[in-house]
């Protein structure tokens, strides 16, 4: 009988964190910014890299056309948690189809870089606390508007679920598979490459389908940034 | 990402000579494409777009003439139902190679830099496209799916299996051993697929004119452990390089058609010559990736390819430079398994700062510091040597002397920069380093 309402009682935790999953919210501050030696005024969003695969009971495939929509509707809801602290923001200064070759070689080139560092960040993201990830001066390669004192780097994965892969899930409840969304944030020295904030909000709800929880959630990872000081965001929108 | 790769192959004297024949066999494969298959091409040619659009896809007429001419004489024009050949470099310092199964076919860099001659290129090429004229991905695919079904099934059935007794436990030993068993067999069915690419694609290659063996070169010039990296796992979806070497080179016939030494030094410098700007581009990308060693590797073959070229002297300088305290190459006991799996943490765990600041802490870091800056000084002023105008030149020598805190001299160098290269991509960068140097010179 014991084993039994133990059983029951781990069977409903299970069902809640599957369903009902709070979202996790994990943010790192540079002390530079704590102090505020450093004040983020202005800054250029980089294009984001967000992958979702869709699992169904047969595996997982590929869907290249909704991470290109959902990594858009991130960088909006970045952008937006961004403009709420009062920085200047620029999302679209990498269009692919007005760069020319050197400046998509660039990019690449200084997004490689993130991602290198990325597993480190996520890794010990505390370390951020002691100021201890920078990119280098070569961030400034990326000749972006002078103003602009942050760069911000976004990547993220997610999983949806197909119905039948849903069903296993629930079945095989104690596998802890179920649909997540990993967004990470990282604020970056425009100047000097050091990360300056990192956060990485997770969710096991379904973010990736709803914009509004989307917001909430980047919103609530961003919290703690500090607001810029009011009237000093100049960032020079890009030519259209 | 679904895709198959890593370079070449060949079969000994039954070799036929008619690549049109080749390939025949390969388009009568009766390949036909289900829901899965389609679904799965439409998210490849996706992914294909956005390569080009994310800057990975290095862009250079030459070099996509010259890797179309070599791709194209591999496939023979050949059509094949929803495939449409394109070989293009892929802007990575990693050696490899991958294919697409619509028909793209991407070569790193790191590869094109490795790689000796065109017969090793075409091997190359010619295993990919057996990857795609096979369907390796959509059958791989397909079985993945299957297996992947079974490994849910028989996870559910362990969950719930309400047997108890021997006959329960027997049931949830095979629920817990076979999904392991199937997601093994996952990977082992690539094996074969890369030996079958391997073999087919020296029949192709060869059929197509080329040496039969630039397959088994090819595997060699990738045996160079240059940054210590192949642990048993790099490879693991391909059977080891030794291996391939021994199983191409036995299927390559005694009679088969062999370059003499004249031919060969003739074929290798006409390959590095049509490379040379790739190679410097990649040289820039490895040392942007921290793969300082690849960085003067390839950096020597142009130097030794063109001696009087100031911009490859600038090259080599430049990676030496990068290079820091680390030693040029490894020795023998650097590259045991042990050790390359212990520098594989440290690589996983510091940052490359990181990992240069730990170096110098030791005494071997500081000679190889002080090794490195004293070679890398004495090439930059070469390159200077041969054409005083070399504006990174300028640049490298200002970087080094910064670091080795000569800072007078640093800010000279980055002002002879500045003045040489005002528009420069980099010049923001620079005039910041030069103010604070001069801030830090009052």
């Amino acid at each position: 009988m014991r084993l039994s309402v133990r059983f029951v009682v781990m069977l409903l935790c299970c069902i809640f964190a599957h369903y009902h999953a709070a979202n996790v919210q994990a943010q790192y501050l540079n002390p530079k910014l704590v102090e505020k030696k450093i004040t983020i005024q202005n800054a250029v969003i980089l294009p984001a890299k967000v992958e979702i695969t869709k699992e169904s009971a047969k595996g997982s495939e590929m869907m290249v056309a909704e991470s290109a929509e959902i990594s858009g509707s991130v960088t909006e809801a970045v952008g937006q948690a961004l403009k709420g602290k009062k920085v200047g923001v620029v999302t679209n200064s990498f269009d692919p189809t007005t760069m020319d070759e050197s400046r998509k070689y660039k990019l690449a080139d200084i997004q490689n870089r993130y991602d290198a560092l990325l597993p480190k960040l996520l890794d010990k993201s505390k370390d951020v606390k002691k100021a201890r990830f920078t990119l280098g001066d070569e961030v400034m390669l990326l000749n972006v508007d002078k103003n602009a004192d942050a760069l911000v780097f976004i990547r993220g994965q997610g999983r949806v679920f197909t119905k039948g892969k849903t069903a296993f899930s629930i079945i095989n409840i104690f596998s802890f598979d179920f649909p997540f969304a990993l967004i990470t944030v990282g604020i970056v020295d425009a100047r000097t490459g050091e990360v300056l904030a990192f956060t990485k909000p997770f969710s096991a709800s379904k973010v990736l389908k709803d914009p509004k929880a989307l917001n909430k959630m980047i919103e609530k990872s961003l919290k703690k940034l500090p607001a810029a000081a009011p009237g000093n965001s100049s960032v020079t929108p890009p030519p259209k | 990402m679904i895709v198959t790769s890593l370079p070449v192959s060949a079969r000994g004297p039954s070799i036929p000579t008619s690549p049109a024949s080749t390939l025949q066999e390969v388009s009568d494969d009766k390949f036909v494409f289900g829901k899965v298959d389609l679904d799965l091409l439409d998210e490849i040619r996706l992914l294909d777009d956005r390569f080009e659009k994310e800057g990975v896809v290095y862009r250079e007429t030459a070099l996509d003439a010259y890797l179309n001419r070599v791709g194209t004489a591999v496939v023979a024009d050949k059509k094949i139902e929803n495939v449409e050949w394109k070989f293009r470099a892929l802007r990575d310092p990693v050696p490899n190679a991958f294919a697409l199964p619509n028909g793209s076919i991407y070569i790193n860099t790191g590869l094109l830099a490795l790689l000796d001659d065109e017969d090793q290129l075409a091997a190359v090429l010619a295993h990919e496209v057996t990857h795609v004229s096979r369907r390796h991905t959509y059958l791989r695919n397909r079985s993945i799916r299957k297996k992947m079904l079974a490994i849910n099934i028989i996870n559910t059935i362990g969950t719930w299996t309400p047997i108890g007794g021997p006959a329960g436990l027997a049931i949830n030993l095979i629920a817990t051993i076979s999904p392991l068993m199937l997601a093994i067999s996952i990977l082992g069915y690539s094996r074969e697929q890369e030996k079958e690419a391997d073999l087919e694609g020296l029949k192709v290659a060869t059929a197509a004119g080329f040496a039969p063996e630039g397959m088994t070169n090819s595997f060699k010039a990738m045996q160079k452990d240059i940054e210590g990296e192949q642990l048993n796992s790099f490879y693991s979806d391909h059977p080891k390089l030794q291996e391939r070497i021994n199983y191409t080179s036995g299927s390559i016939g005694s009679d088969a058609k062999k370059l003499s030494d004249d031919e060969a030094k003739t074929a290798k410098e006409k390959y590095l010559a049509e490379m040379e700007v790739i190679d410097r581009h990649n040289v820039e990308l490895a040392i942007n990736q921290g793969r300082f060693r690849s960085a003067v590797f390839i950096s020597e073959k142009l130097v030794h390819l063109h001696p009087e070229s100031s911009e490859n002297y600038f090259y080599l300088a430049e990676s030496y430079r990068t290079l820091g305290p680390r030693d040029a190459v490894f020795t023998t006991q650097h590259l045991s398994s042990g050790a390359k799996k212990k520098a594989a943490k440290t690589r996983a765990k510091r940052t490359l700062e990181e990992q240069e600041t730990d170096l110098l802490a030791t005494p071997a870091g500081q000679a190889a510091w002080k090794s490195n800056s004293a070679e890398a000084e004495r090439l930059f002023l070469h390159a200077l040597q041969l054409n005083r105008l070399n504006a990174n030149a300028h640049r490298g020598l200002g970087m080094l002397y910064e670091k080795l805190n000569r800072k007078e001299e640093a800010a000279n160098e980055y002002a002879a920069y500045l003045e040489l290269a005002p528009n420069a991509i980099d010049t923001e960068r620079i005039r910041r380093r030069f103010v604070l140097l001069k801030e830090s010179l009052k």
